[in-house]
């Protein structure tokens, strides 16, 4: 039950960050809506997932997955901002 | 949590669309980083609910390429040699 209500509050995140994405103007608005959204909303249904109908073996999988979604999703959407940024002050199209 | 699958899929879709007509380069990088983690929780609640142990070991594995796959992406359009 508790497993529903928590993947339930991670898909209304993942949509609204999904609308924002498409919504926002720069990639770096869009890197805001991208990174929250998809860090909070997707580590929600995966804790979703693992408490779905009690504790099972491959749950530890899942939180396997979990961690290194955590791990793995901020340093995406940094490499992405960095590289948007030092392209930009340092390419051969820079102001 | 069936509701769940239908609607991370259904957000896919306007990722992808964006993955096609987005402005820049970047644009597209990040869509396709979003569309991937929603792929990922698709798969881990697909196992979960067909009790399938497989798909979650494919979850982790489309899990790490995907992360490699964009950092690397991103790495090579920092130094300007990239695509537009």
């Amino acid at each position: 039950m508790i497993g529903t209500i928590l993947a339930a509050c991670g898909a209304v995140l993942v949509a609204v960050g999904t609308f924002g994405i498409v919504r926002f103007r720069d990639v770096y608005s869009r890197l805001q809506a991208s990174g929250v959204s998809d860090n909070a909303g997707l580590a929600l249904v995966l804790l979703g997932a693992i408490l779905h109908e009690g504790w099972a073996p491959t749950d530890w999988t899942l939180l396997f997955l979990l961690l290194l979604m955590l791990i793995t999703n901020p340093i995406a959407t940094h490499s992405i901002a960095k590289s948007a940024f030092v392209q930009r002050h340092t390419g051969e199209d820079s102001p | 949590m069936s509701v769940v699958e239908g609607v991370l899929l259904a957000t896919i879709v306007p990722l992808l669309l964006l993955l096609v007509k987005a402005p820049t380069a970047w644009d597209r990088l990040l869509a396709y980083n979003s569309a991937a983690n929603r792929v990922t929780a698709v798969l881990a609640i697909s196992s979960v609910l067909s009790n399938r142990a497989v798909l979650l070991d494919v979850a982790i594995v489309y899990a790490a390429l995907s992360f490699i796959g964009v950092v690397a992406l991103a790495r090579f359009m920092e130094r300007g040699e990239g695509f537009r």
